[in-house]
């Protein structure tokens, strides 16, 4: 498993969009940090001020759901899905390779805007004199409850691209029901006061999952659990989906 | 070494491979024949477990593709050309291959080099030509030192110098003990090649036997020139013997050569040529499949 996990981090790391996930990451989440900080604010020195400054690695989580989806469907696009299961005819193991592979770089995506964000904050309230918290308990929750969310976005991701192996089809569909389906479903389901249900919908639970406990929404474990439960329905409708279809 | 039994699969309202049955000897190359649209992919998709048949079954080396232990190690194939990710370059391809097989490094340059794609190895594969990924296939192919090749249309978009070379790759392959399936639809690329042939028509099966017998089990029929030719067409026809004219004027007849010798000492007729017709793997081909093409 590892050889396989070893070869899938490989193919991420030898085509281009590789470099392309990099620099978004740090760009937005450097422009996100500047933004934050920027104004000359009073708030800056305080400890709740920048455990909020680690949201900006929210941009991780999307990426990392991106990379997710396609790391499988780009198999079915281009037509290497034919050479990955003649190295490795069990399907379920190519897809946990690619599930452990998404992972881990789902870590490092949010490590790495982390560290941007770490940087540019870090250099910026020193330079203006404020007090720094980084290594407040509060802030390292924060910054773990990031990188565990954008794992849970990753998985997410593989989870979609092996149910729906078009690679068009499952990022667009991806966008949409996020920004338009999630959104109306939830406003039906509050016109019958049901939006109780709402929290439960995947999107809704992976956003509970960021650490920011907003009221509306599902305490932090239960976001955790409920997103775990949701890539484990939709993964295992993707091993299934996948072990059927004939690869021709 | 490779057997497949009873195999069918459906598409749609594509019957694709219908009841087909046939034994790859170890040790010879076969060549798998058939008209586009003959069912030679899904067959050999179904061998490598990538399809899954409705009925019957496919084995190799004795076990369903994946039973396999390591199986690029036992099994190498290439079944289309553009079955690389076009932004990774050739070399990365095979390395990607390579790691997951748990490969040295160093044997993706081992197969670019032998087959000759060290230069374009580090461009990336978008800039490729068709017959430049038909080598990086057959080097993909070739990573693990199979024991067995399975090949689909490997000479599709070579040249006629990458065809000689591909003849000659297959051939050393095959001296060193490989088994090698290839298919292909133009004939004349395995007439050369092949020690067997499987011929599939529709799916089905239409002849599977040694290269040779299907030549020679052929209908020939003997060239023949004369300058007596009234006198030897009516001998000829007294025998009962059909006798056409080739396209060049010679006379083509449904007779031994040597019978065709006597005849002709026993009424003095001079001969100018006497010689045996082969026909063609081509026509042999169409002749076996004639009929059905019209349905």
């Amino acid at each position: 498993m590892s050889a396989l996990v070893r070869s899938e981090l490989l193919k991420v790391r030898t085509v281009r969009s590789w470099w392309a996930y990099l620099i978004v990451i740090v760009l937005l989440a450097g422009i996100a940090t500047a933004s934050d900080v920027g104004p000359d604010d009073a708030a800056r020195d305080q400890l709740q001020f920048q455990v909020g400054l680690v949201d900006s690695a929210g941009i991780a989580a999307l990426i990392a759901i991106i990379l997710g989806i396609t790391i499988v469907t780009t198999e079915f696009r281009h037509g290497t899905v034919t050479p990955t299961l003649l190295l490795e005819p069990h399907r379920e193991r190519m897809l946990a390779a690619k599930a452990l592979a998404a992972g881990l770089l789902g870590m490092a995506f949010a490590l790495l805007a982390l560290v941007v964000i770490g940087l540019v904050a870090g250099i910026w309230l020193a330079a203006v004199g404020a007090e720094i918290h980084f290594l407040d308990h509060d802030v390292l929750v924060r910054a773990a409850q990031t990188i565990l969310l954008s794992i849970l976005w990753t998985l997410f991701g593989v989870a979609i691209g092996s149910v729906v192996h078009s690679q068009v089809a499952a990022l667009v569909g991806t966008l949409v029901w996020v920004f338009l389906g999630e959104t109306l479903i939830w406003g039906l389901l509050g016109l019958i006061d049901l939006d109780g249900i709402g929290s439960y919908l995947p999107f809704r639970a992976l956003d509970s999952a960021d650490g920011t406990n907003d009221p509306d929404m599902l305490p932090y474990w239960g976001g955790v659990a409920v997103s775990l439960a949701w890539i484990a329905v939709v993964g295992g409708a993707g091993v299934w989906r996948t072990r059927r279809r004939d690869i021709t | 070494m490779i057997e497949v039994d009873g195999l069918s699969k459906r598409f749609g309202k594509t019957q694709a491979v219908a009841g087909l049955s046939f034994r790859v000897e170890p040790g010879t190359i076969t060549g798998f024949l058939g008209p586009n649209g003959a069912g030679k992919s899904t067959t050999l998709r179904s061998v490598l477990g990538l399809v899954h048949p409705d009925a019957g079954s496919a084995t190799v080396l004795g076990v369903a593709y994946h039973r396999l232990e390591r199986p690029l190690h036992r099994v190498g194939a290439v079944l289309e050309a553009s079955e690389v990710h076009p932004g990774r370059s050739g070399r990365n391809h095979l390395r990607v291959q390579a790691v997951a097989a748990g490969l040295p490094a160093g044997r993706a340059d081992e197969v670019l080099a032998l087959v000759e794609l060290t230069k374009a190895g580090r461009r990336r594969v978008k800039g490729y030509s068709l017959g430049m990924k038909q080598r990086l296939g057959l080097a993909t192919a070739l990573l693990g030192d199979p024991e067995v090749l399975v090949l689909d249309e490997p000479a599709n978009g070579l040249d006629p110098a990458g065809i000689r070379w591909l003849r000659d790759l297959l051939r050393s392959l095959a001296a060193e003990g490989r088994t090698i399936l290839v298919s292909s639809h133009v004939l004349s690329e395995v007439a050369q090649t092949a020690d067997r042939v499987v011929i599939i028509h529709r799916g089905r099966l239409v002849q599977q036997a040694a290269m040779a017998d299907v030549l020679a089990g052929a209908s020939g029929s003997t060239r023949v020139r004369t300058p007596d030719e009234d006198r030897l067409r009516s001998l000829l026809a007294a025998e009962g013997v059909t006798v056409s004219t080739s396209e060049d004027g010679a006379l083509l007849a449904d007779m031994p050569p040597q019978r065709i010798g006597e005849l002709a000492a026993e009424h003095g007729i001079v001969l100018h040529e006497l010689a045996v017709e082969r026909a063609t793997l081509e026509e042999v081909f169409l002749e076996l499949t004639a009929g059905e093409t019209t349905q």
